[in-house]
């Protein structure tokens, strides 16, 4: 546990030392939002803003999941086989990806709220939108964490971890896109809990997946 | 043919003898058993308004049924109120004209129409009937008349499958799309498995080989299952494709596994490759579970078995449709698995072949997508004689699908092992 600690304090350093890698991030997520706003001309229609949200936060955790920290390197990368453990690396590596997707989707909801509005959502429901993406922006991170390591290893970048993850995050849009238009529909925050559920499900189905499959892509050959 | 090859034990081939005999069986009963006499379509021809009430002449199309010789009586039905028909006059064994009389306040605006008949015994529509211009009361009642529905005649019908409205003869499809979905979860289990054993020993390059033929087999019934099932949507759903649960979660299931085909293509390192995609693979079958079978479950949903639905409900299937439906899963399983054995050979072939040349030669994926031409005369010809032609559809997209695949592999089985005798043959001179 002290290990993952570590780990993840090491990648955020690294993260935060780079600055521009995150900094990128945080400017892809706002120009999107804006660009969406500037293709809407306005205010959409709920149908539309919440269609906008989920695909803006799609496109950013893919974006965020699949960048290459300074941490990658290939000496550095020898070096941490020798001395962690793959569950560590990785529970650390999901942990770094869950928490920056949580913020950049706070950033994009918040975003999406000052320049298009908040379309019918309204007191607890804009809170229980917020969760919804919170969530799965932990769900996205889970997952495709995995993905991002794969077209690592197999020396291809953002387009393999597209190619790859798009179909299988499809059950998490499936839900979060049903989350959002049924808070949309005035439908009470009490009544869709079953939705945070299945998000709740799905993010720790596929970390726990993770974390027993990462080992296998870990050794060195 | 080559020296190498290995050979298949007796009793393998009594097992494809078996698969083929029940595939013979499958094709058989699919094209031969009658279709149970339903109603097709109710019409009302013409609407007389009068001050107590309205008078309906109704025309009842059948498919399958004996209006002339079964001496048929027609009835509405909506609960306890039944009202039956008179001046009933079959123009033909498919058409029956009648008149309906109803009074100015009914129980209900839609009814249920009955027939029954001596040969057909008795048919229904579910709201077939709608009662235009008539006032609908709840406290309305039909007054009560039992002999109306005393002495109705019990059917004494052959072998049939059931007829259900809208679906119609297509039921028959049930033979040849389902078990194409059936034949893929059971190649995909299979190359799960395998991937756990690749998985097991770091990297094996033998389980790898089991797990991407398993896999390109499996695509294929997978991209049959989705052409017909595309066909057989667009002539009772009304589209080629619609927005539904169960057939998103197949198309992703697809392109899910086309994924791994592409992940594979991208990585040089045989060992590499083989756990890279066996981690994929796991996380892809898992996905296949989750999309086909949990979430469908979970969602409304137009296609049978699902929407609540864990399975077939007794409403889908019946003794006929099981005692063909449940041997035709098993020899198109048969079947599959016979083209995994046949596809494996091709990998190890070419395997050996690029071991001995020391290159690698990819092979690509040819995945091919028929969308069929959309013209309203060629549609009309589909929805006649009870959609019949939608089963010949579908049996001939499968037979060419399946035909185009045993072409292809005799064919590239052929050119392989003349290339590895070549090969032998300069090696050993």
């Amino acid at each position: 546990m002290r290990e993952t600690w570590f780990l993840f304090r090491h990648f955020w350093k690294a993260d935060v030392r780079a600055q521009h890698s995150i900094a990128g991030l945080v400017l892809f997520a706002i120009a999107t939002v804006y660009a969406a706003y500037q293709v809407v001309q306005g205010r959409p229609e709920p149908e539309t803003w919440n269609a906008l949200a989920w695909i803006i936060l799609l496109f950013t955790a893919f974006n965020g999941v699949s960048r290459t920290l300074e941490e990658d390197r290939s000496e550095v990368l020898a070096y941490l086989r020798t001395t962690v453990q793959p569950l560590h690396f990785m529970l650390a590596r999901t942990l770094h990806n869950v928490v920056v997707l949580t913020g950049l989707a706070c950033l994009v909801v918040f975003f999406m709220g000052l320049l298009l509005g908040w379309a019918k959502l309204d007191g607890m429901r804009i809170a229980g939108f917020v969760g919804g993406m919170a969530l799965t922006a932990v769900a996205l991170g889970t997952t495709l964490t995995l993905l991002a390591l794969i077209a690592a290893r197999a020396g291809a970048g953002f387009g393999m971890t597209a190619v790859l993850g798009l179909p299988l995050v499809l059950p998490v849009v499936l839900v979060s896109t049903t989350l959002g238009s049924e808070l949309m529909s005035g439908v009470l925050l009490a009544d869709t809990w079953h939705n945070f559920a299945f998000l709740g499900a799905l993010a720790a189905g596929s970390g726990v997946f993770g974390a027993v499959l990462f080992p296998y892509l870990w050794r060195a050959s | 043919m080559s020296q190498s090859q290995e050979t298949t034990s007796p009793r393998v081939w009594a097992i494809r003898l078996v698969g083929l005999v029940l595939l013979g069986y499958t094709f058989f009963m699919t094209f031969t058993v009658p279709l149970g006499p339903g109603i097709e379509d109710v019409r009302v021809n013409r609407t007389e308004l009068t001050e107590d009430g309205a008078v309906y002449e109704v025309e009842i199309l059948g498919h399958g049924t004996h209006f002339t010789t079964s001496e048929p009586r027609v009835f509405l039905r909506r609960g306890d109120n039944v009202k039956s028909a008179t001046a009933i006059k079959a123009a033909n064994d498919e058409s029956l004209k009648c008149r309906i009389r109803l009074p100015k306040f009914v129980p209900a605006a839609s009814f249920d129409v009955f027939v029954n008949g001596k040969q057909d015994g008795t048919i229904s529509y579910a709201n077939g009937f709608f009662a235009t211009g008539l006032e609908a009361v709840a406290k309305a009642k039909f007054p009560s008349n039992p002999a109306i529905l005393a002495n109705l005649e019990a059917a004494d019908l052959d072998f049939h499958f059931p007829f259900q409205p809208n679906i119609m003869e297509s039921i028959r499809n049930l033979m040849l799309h389902v078990p194409m979905w059936f034949t893929m979860f059971l190649l995909m289990g299979i190359s799960f498995a395998q991937s756990i054993r690749t998985l097991r020993v770091g990297g094996d390059l033998d389980r790898d080989q089991r797990a991407v033929a398993a896999v390109k087999v499996g695509l294929w019934f997978g991209v049959l299952g989705l052409l017909t099932g595309s066909l057989w949507a667009r002539f009772t759903w009304g589209a080629w494709w619609v927005d539904d649960p169960q057939l998103n979660g197949a198309f992703v299931t697809v392109m899910v596994y086309a994924g791994y085909l592409v992940l594979r293509g991208s990585i040089q390192d045989a060992k590499l490759r083989s756990r890279l995609s066996a981690v994929y693979n796991l996380f892809g079958f898992c996905l296949l579970v989750v999309l086909l079978m949990v979430l469908p479950r979970f969602t409304e949903s137009l296609h049978p078995g699902k929407g609540g639905n864990p399975a077939f409900s007794s409403y889908d299937l019946d003794s006929a449709l099981r005692a063909a439906f449940y041997p035709a899963v098993l020899g198109w399983m048969i079947l599959g698995t016979w083209m995994y054995r046949l596809q494996l050979r091709i990998e190890q072939t070419r395997e050996r072949i690029a071991e001995a040349q020391l290159t690698r030669t990819n092979m690509p994926l040819a995945l091919l997508f028929v969308t069929p031409a959309s013209t309203s005369s060629l549609e009309s010809v589909f929805m006649a004689s009870g959609k019949m032609p939608v089963v010949v559809g579908v049996a001939v997209i499968i037979l060419a699908g399946l035909g185009l695949w045993w072409v292809r592999t005799a064919r590239t089985l052929q050119r392989l092992s003349e290339e590895e005798n070549t090969l032998n043959g300069t090696h050993n001179a």
